[in-house]
């Protein structure tokens, strides 16, 4: 007993504190989405009465397609995540395997305009796509497609770089072999190296895909019509109201839409800490 | 395996290319066509290069490293490339709020607002129709007076009462000499409406809705030739002053509105040195911006490494600890800032509650930039607790037994070994979250909104603001905003983001891999 | 291996041109649709007006847009350009004279007996440099209510809210005495700073008066002697933000609050007995003024650009600032209309006249060139909240404030006097 404590039960405190620390912003979600009033407040820890009103409301109520807008979230998020995992990890497989002339100032140029503070460009963005808009609507600014299009050019630099470090793991032998057996480097890429790195994929993927279901500046700006919206904006408007803040509906839609993704990510969670631990940061 | 290979070898996959490519080529090619009829060259321009790069990289058989880059550069190109060029362009323009549009829609807009009504604002209900001739005209009616006339561009001709037809309110509907063009055809083709139908001496008659004629004269006149802008009235001229505007020959601060987005080359970076009520706050918010950073950063790190390595042992309920602790960050954070939002509020915080207090968290400036850390910890921690742990990891058990054997303490062990270790595994990571946080809009755009800020006393700047939301707060702020400015400090804050982060690559080595 | 590529590419192209051939064209927007921008409560609110009747406008298409908040619409409307651009928005007042020196609005000519419909100051929120750019749609007010089951009789100066506050705090357990649920520490909040002695700016004959400015010291010793206990911090009464004001109210724990008279209903639908009048002065008789701005449908200069101004201008006259038009659409809307012809609707609910009695009560224009202008530092906007804060939260000097606080609005008004 009194070696259990000098050894795990200092870590069991710290744990607890910690997890207290984490779960607290969580369990006052959860408290407001029952709760009857608007307001995010705290009277006290337990709840007084469970009011289901609010779920009630995102499914019920014709001015909130909640069900559309996690579609669309979906929709977009998938698309970039996927898309940009098969463009972007045939680029990193080049940088990582192949030799060619300016290679190494190819990856340095990436790496210099995926720093760009993004968010400034969104000026220009915004230019581009009225411009695309003119010729082609259905890609253009408001559209889906358009917004999809700009997120994958954003991912795809991280993207690369975030897949080449996974590429550079894999043992080179693999595909020496395959080159004695005379594949071309396309093949080598879909047959030995995509097999391989299908858990690596889809951790990347994974990251883009909750990378873009957070982001909600351009989308708001992209993404007029009411049933086109994404959920990050479609939540968002609750509480950014010219005239009030409506937390109660925003916190129970914040826990629907939470929850996918944490079942996801805890599921994949081995594989995103090695993902992690090779070169990326959350965005 | 053989079957497999089938897919990538002989007539099979290159049918398969060639119907893939034919596809995308159509789309492009419709795309092109459409685009040159609307006029957008460079776009079509950059859609005929990447479909001849398309074809000749997919066909050729000596292009292979392209065949992997090429969708990738094509979007990075579109998306990231050609925005950053573009703000690069815009940084060295005189583009702000009175100087959006172009020079030529400018110049249409000063003739179109350069117009002065009659002494006594005189309108007539219209009908718009046309003359036996083709011509287009207006039938208007002054009803309580009974003055009735048809007007083309270059003629009025006036009518009697007896001349015309008039419906229930007095208003003419019929004249000999003019047929009624039907509303719905009207609203396909508004060119009826540019017409200044004669009036009298300078006044004609501007259409003001499909039945509303207004009598106005034209007071400012746009001479090509010297690029002048004459009021015809007072005989006042402006000039092109070079930065957006016609001004007054004789009173530079006499403009008119509208502008134009005017080259100014450097004049926004000069702004950034030499104007103190810019300076000022961009140096205080700058120190700010690496504070928090930093800050940051260590905070989240020395939790999440304390984490790693209390966790780093087989028991009880680690699974569930672990679980527990990475919610933070797979939970969206937008929708987590926006509820930490509302916890620190004054009244009705759970923040406040919770310690009995009644701190008014973002109005005090050392109460929100703790706030600002305090929230970032929580989203962070868990990132630098999965990196450690898998650092820890990754350091060889051997290496820790070896020097255990050589009866090193915990203690020591950790100093000399595990921390080093894994440092050097960590370092790049943690640069990487440097740059990330010396950049975080959402966290400080959706918590704080830069403030508070002592606005009395004449700040512009937030105490919280980072350069990016304070960029983002010149370039899109609600009363004026100023896109050249913005800008010139975004370029600004890429060289600072590149210095960083070369640092940190040269520091992990890893570009010495591509020698 | 190059006739071979050649070949390959003459395939392609002709696939290509096959393809092309066969999918017609994007199609673009029919000629003759006028493109409205709204928020997401004016939004869908106009879109049941234009499903009940489209035809406004004759051999016009009428299409309305919402965006998610209204900060969305600014935002996107700041961004517009002549292609994806609105020819019409639904917007604020003070947006006129940025976007009209942008070159983003286009004027609008009305007829005498059109502007007959309206009190003309509402025209001063809507123009820039002597032009008009839109009309009046509906009217922003706010009046102050006060909870009759705490409060027996209406106060009849600023003083006698205080006193109530001091004298039955502890016993119904006040959380404030006066807060602000609708509009704001700056717009909703100037009927206060009003009561004491600070207006934004003061109308004489109908025209903005540029010689008088409110007295600092006055409005500082006000603030003192009401808001400010003996140690200089607040008394409670007043508190600086607006956070909680309604769900305090409604729970009985404040006794007065200023609200909006879009929020009316939410107030009505609690069964609450409550009367509407101005927030007094602090002068018996005397009440302090209050915007009483107006909404906008706002022309662009983009219609034009879309060959639809001709259209969009008839909407404008036809629909928004029509009494047919603003009685149908205030029937979902529920706010006070702005045309005379509408106000005096039997439709229009008793909410929606005791606000536009209020607000005739002590109204005054809201002047956006001299609100929203920064030359003195600060807009109107952020300056506002600021001295609240500076005062009630962070416990500075109400005199020293003060004087900041004149000098800004002083000079944006006397700067933005080209402007109007």
């Amino acid at each position: 007993m009194k070696k259990w404590a000098r050894t795990n039960l200092w870590r069991h405190v710290i744990s607890l504190g910690m997890c207290a620390f984490a779960l607290f912003p969580l369990y006052l979600v959860i408290l407001s989405s029952f709760s009857q009033t608007g307001s995010l407040q705290l009277t006290s820890f337990a709840p007084s009465a469970i009011s289901w009103r609010n779920y009630k409301l995102l499914f019920n109520s014709p001015a909130i397609p909640y069900l559309t807008w996690m579609k669309n979230s979906l929709v977009v998020a998938g698309t970039v995540a996927i898309v940009s995992v098969i463009v972007g990890g045939a680029s990193a497989f080049a940088f990582s395997r192949l030799k060619f002339r300016g290679k190494k100032l190819g990856i340095q140029l990436l790496l210099l305009v995926q720093m760009f503070p993004a968010i400034l460009a969104i000026a220009a963005v915004y230019v581009i796509m009225e411009r695309v808009y003119r010729f082609a609507p259905r890609v253009g600014l408001g559209t889906q497609a358009g917004l999809i299009l700009v997120y994958l050019g954003g991912a795809m630099g991280v993207n690369i770089w975030l897949l080449k470090g996974f590429v550079d793991s894999i043992p080179i032998e693999l595909d020496e072999a395959a080159k004695i057996d005379g594949a071309s480097p396309v093949q080598t890429y879909w047959l030995i190296f995509v097999p391989l790195a299908t858990p690596v994929l889809a951790v990347v993927a994974l990251m883009s895909f909750i990378g873009t279901f957070n982001e909600f500046i351009l989308a708001r700006l992209f993404l007029v019509d009411m049933g086109n919206r994404t959920i990050a904006v479609g939540l968002q408007a609750f509480i950014a109201g010219q005239y009030s803040r409506n937390w109660g509906p925003f916190a129970a839609g914040s826990i629907l839409a939470s929850i996918p993704i944490v079942i996801i990510f805890l599921s994949l969670q081995k594989y995103i800490i090695g993902g992690l631990t090779a070169g990326s940061v959350k965005g | 395996m053989a079957t497999v290979n089938m897919l990538f070898r002989g007539k099979f996959a290159l049918i398969t290319k060639l119907i893939v490519l034919s596809g995308i080529s159509a789309i492009l090619v419709l795309l092109i066509e459409s685009a040159l009829a609307k006029k957008e060259y460079t776009i079509a321009l950059f859609l005929a290069a990447s479909l001849a790069a398309l074809c000749y990289t997919y066909l050729s058989a000596r292009t292979v490293p392209m065949k992997f880059f090429l969708p990738g550069l094509l979007l990075l190109f579109a998306f990231v490339v050609a925005p950053i060029v573009y703000t690069v362009v815009m940084s060295n323009y005189n583009y702000k709020t009175g100087n959006i549009i172009s020079k030529q829609e400018a110049i249409t807009q000063i003739k179109g607002l350069g117009v002065e009504p009659d002494a006594n604002g005189t309108t007539f209900d219209i009908v718009v129709g046309k003359t036996s001739t083709g011509e287009y005209a207006i039938l208007a009616s002054d009803s309580p007076n009974h003055v009735y006339f048809v007007s083309t561009a270059t003629k009025k001709t006036d009518l009697l009462p007896s001349q015309v037809t008039l419906n229930a309110d007095g208003v003419a509907t019929a004249a000999p000499n003019f047929t009624v063009v039907p509303e719905a055809q009207l609203a396909g083709n508004e060119d009826y409406a540019k017409i200044n139908f004669a009036y009298a001496d300078k006044y004609f008659v501007s259409v003001q809705g499909l039945n509303v004629g207004a009598v106005f004269r034209q007071s400012l006149k746009y001479n090509p030739a010297s690029d002048t802008v004459v009021n015809l009235i007072d005989g006042k001229i402006y000039k092109d002053n070079g930065r957006g505007n016609y001004a007054n020959v004789n009173d530079s601060a006499d403009i008119l509105q509208p502008g134009w987005r005017a080259t100014n080359w450097f004049a926004n970076y000069g702004k950034l040195f030499s104007d103190p009520l810019v300076r000022g706050p961009l140096f205080r918010v700058f120190i700010w911006t690496v504070a928090f950073a930093f800050l940051t950063v260590l905070s989240s790190f020395a939790f999440g490494l304390l984490l790693a390595l209390t966790l780093n042992k087989p028991m009880r309920g680690r699974r569930f600890y672990r679980g527990v602790l990475v919610l933070p960050y797979a939970i969206p954070s937008v929708m987590s800032i926006l509820i930490w939002g509302g916890m620190f509020d004054t009244e009705f915080g759970a923040i406040n509650h919770l310690l009995g207090t009644h701190i008014a968290w973002f109005q005090n400036a050392s109460f929100a930039r703790t706030a600002v850390i305090l929230v970032n910890l929580w989203l962070a921690f868990p990132y630098f607790y999965l990196i450690s742990s898998g650092a820890l990891q990754a350091i060889p058990s051997e290496l820790l037994e070896a020097a255990a054997i050589d009866g090193a303490n915990p203690r020591q062990i950790f100093k000399k070994i595990t921390l080093p270790l894994l440092m050097q595994i960590l370092t790049p990571l943690l640069i990487a979250s440097f740059a990330f946080n010396f950049n975080n809009f959402n966290l400080i755009f959706l918590l704080t909104g830069g403030g508070p800020k002592d606005l009395l006393g004449g700040q512009i700047a937030g105490a919280t603001d980072i350069l990016i939301s304070y960029t983002y707060q010149i370039a899109f702020g609600s009363n004026t905003q100023d896109l050249g400015l913005a800008s010139s400090i975004s370029v600004i804050i890429f060289f600072i983001i590149a210095g960083i982060s070369l640092y940190g690559l040269r520091k992990s080595k890893v570009l010495e891999t591509f020698g | 291996m190059n006739r071979r590529i050649l070949g390959l590419l003459g395939l392609l192209t002709s696939a290509a041109l096959v393809t092309s051939l066969a999918v017609v064209p994007g199609a673009q927007a029919a000629g003759g649709t006028i493109v409205v921008w709204a928020d997401e409560t004016r939004g869908p609110n106009l879109q049941k007006v234009m499903d009940a009747k489209s035809d406004w406008v004759p051999g016009y298409t009428i299409k309305i847009v919402t965006y998610s908040s209204f900060d969305a619409l600014k935002a996107a409307f700041d961004k517009a350009t002549g292609t994806t651009g609105p020819d019409v928005v639904v917007a604020a007042n003070d947006w006129v004279p940025t976007a009209a020196k942008s070159g983003k609005l286009a004027p609008v000519t009305l007829t005498g007996s059109q502007k007959a419909q309206f009190n003309p100051t509402q025209f001063f929120d809507l123009s820039y440099q002597g032009k008009l750019y839109g009309v009046p749609v509906d009217i922003n007010n706010v009046a102050m209510i006060y909870n009759t089951a705490l409060v027996k009789t209406a106060p009849k100066k600023f003083g006698d809210m205080v006193d109530f506050y001091k004298a039955n705090k502890s016993a119904d357990g006040l959380k404030a005495g006066l807060c602000i649920a609708g509009g704001g520490m700056s717009w909703g909040a100037h009927s206060v700073f009003s009561a004491l002695g600070a207006d934004a700016y003061y109308m004489a004959g109908g025209r903005p008066n540029y010689h008088k400015f409110f007295n600092s010291a006055t409005f500082a010793s006000n603030v003192k002697t009401y808001l400010l206990g003996p140690d200089g911090k607040s008394n409670g009464f007043f508190p600086a933000t607006d956070t909680g004001c309604k769900d305090n109210f409604l729970a009985g724990k404040v006794p007065f609050a200023v609200i909006g008279n879009w929020e009316w209903k939410d107030y009505v639908a609690k069964g609450f007995d409550m009367n509407l009048m101005p927030v007094p002065s602090v002068n018996a008789g005397q009440n302090g003024a209050m915007f009483g701005s107006v909404s906008g449908a706002l022309l662009t200069s983009f219609a034009d650009t879309h060959g639809v101004a001709t259209g969009a201008k008839s909407l404008l006259t036809n629909f928004f600032a029509s009494t047919a038009g603003q009685v149908a659409y205030q029937k979902f809307e529920g706010r006070p209309p702005a045309a005379k012809g509408a106000q005096a609707d039997a439709s229009v609910s008793a909410g929606q006249k005791g606000f536009g009695t209020a607000a005739s009560l002590s109204g005054i224009p809201q002047i956006g060139a001299f609100l929203n202008s920064n030359a003195g530092g600060a807009s109107y906007w952020d300056s506002a909240p600021a001295y609240w804060t500076a005062v009630l939260v962070n416990g500075k000097n109400p005199v020293v404030e003060a004087k900041k606080l004149a000098a800004i609005w002083r000079k944006n008004m006397l700067v933005g006097k080209s402007d109007l």
